[in-house]
């Protein structure tokens, strides 16, 4: 732990140092001629279930996604399935259902926009908030981003719910 | 590193009662459900198959492409580069198991259409349409239009069954559209096409228009129409 902590402190100050530039994960690699940057510059992502789980956390480097198969690389679907904790993903992280939906809590300005297919998508979801992401479309853009997650309850698509063998 | 979160989603048990190959590389898996179950859904939902690859288990969308009522669930797909879950599909056997969830998705239509509807697809990106039509059939509806584009005629899907349809509904039309060659975008055509015959051909918007297939051109098309006067919610489309 104690050297995590020191990576993200190593992380954060050369980050800070970098910040007027354009920060793609490219010109991260092109700099790395006499540091590891892909070992300093980590995210951290809190994971909450209302389920009533414990808490989460997983420090990533968001230059190394994909991290699994499903949803767009480096998306909350995709750092959680390569991270080895399950969040259902009925569609295949294809933005074509909302059982992927999470609630942000923290960090919502550290990841991508929401496109169109998104919104139209989340416009459909049960539970809906002002902060609610498809977790497959949700990509982590800073690489020392902190974010925290709410997986809700039922994050299964409402009309299956109801529909589901009865 | 924790044990993954286990899903708590019901799953069923299908048996692969039979096979169709509709081409050299689309296929359609007709499964049968136990007995004592059912699945329940509506027109243009998908199911999502389990599939077990090495220490994972992947999941995969599937449209029902079967009508309601039918006493087999029928999922149609084809060969993609590289898909590790389709590349499996292919390989199963009439016996076989297979563990599917769902129903799920939104693009879906529960009722015959009560305002002039277009739908739009390409390939397999038929299967959530074929069941649509046949529900419209239920009752009276408004009129329906499908532009269906493939690669060759080949891959026009359920041809007969769509010919069939439309020589006994005089209020259901449909049109083909083939590449002229394998360079030609299939969504390029589909786009144009809707654009001559339902913006600049008339000033009608209260169409509504159900769109589905394979990448970016489904939201080209959607952005045309919408942005063409059509309401948000009378464009529905599923992208795959």
């Amino acid at each position: 732990m104690a050297k995590r902590r020191r990576r993200r402190k190593r992380g954060n100050l050369l980050n800070r140092a970098l910040r007027s530039a354009s920060l793609g994960g490219c010109e991260f690699r092109t700099l790395n001629s006499t540091h590891s940057l892909e070992d300093i510059f980590m995210a951290k992502l809190r994971v909450k279930f209302e389920s009533g789980e414990p808490d989460r956390v997983i420090e990533f480097d968001p230059v190394k996604a994909p991290f699994h198969h499903d949803g767009r690389p480096g998306s909350i679907l995709d750092i959680l399935l390569g991270h080895k904790i399950h969040l259902e993903h009925a569609c295949g992280g294809n933005c074509a259902c909302t059982t992927c939906h999470v609630v942000i809590k923290e960090g919502v300005d550290k990841l991508s926009e929401a496109e169109d297919s998104e919104e139209d998508m989340l416009g459909q979801a049960p539970g809906l908030t002002p902060t609610s992401r498809l977790g497959c479309q949700a990509v982590v853009t800073d690489p020392n981003a902190e974010i925290t997650v709410v997986i809700p309850r039922f994050t299964i698509n409402l009309a299956s719910e109801s529909r589901d063998e009865h | 590193m924790g044990q993954p979160s286990s899903p708590s989603r019901t799953t069923y048990r299908a048996t692969i009662e039979r096979i169709f190959d509709h081409n050299d590389d689309t296929r359609s898996l007709f499964l049968r459900l136990p007995t004592d179950r059912k699945l329940k859904f509506v027109p243009g939902q998908f199911i999502s198959i389990l599939i077990p690859l090495g220490d994972e288990m992947l999941r995969r969308p599937y449209t029902v492409a079967s009508p309601l009522g039918s006493e087999l669930i029928e999922i149609c797909f084809n060969r993609v580069p590289n898909g590790r879950g389709v590349g499996c599909l292919f390989d199963r056997a009439p016996g076989e198991t297979i563990e599917l969830m769902g129903p799920f998705g939104n693009f879906t239509l529960d009722h015959p259409p009560e305002v002039e509807t277009v739908f739009i697809a390409e390939g397999t990106a038929i299967a959530p349409i074929r069941p649509m039509l046949h529900l419209a059939q239920l009752g009276k509806h408004a009129a329906m239009f499908l532009l269906y584009a493939a690669r060759d005629a080949e891959h026009i899907l359920y041809r007969d069954e769509l010919d069939e349809l439309a020589s006994r509904d005089t209020n259901f039309h449909f049109e083909t559209m083939i590449a002229k060659n394998s360079a030609t975008d299939l969504y390029q055509l589909l786009h144009d096409e809707a654009a001559r015959r339902w913006i600049k051909a008339d000033t009608n918007r209260a169409r509504q228009f159900y769109i589905c297939g394979v990448g970016k051109g489904v939201t080209r098309i959607r952005d045309l129409l919408r942005g063409s006067g059509y309401e948000r919610r009378a464009v529905h489309y599923e992208q795959w």
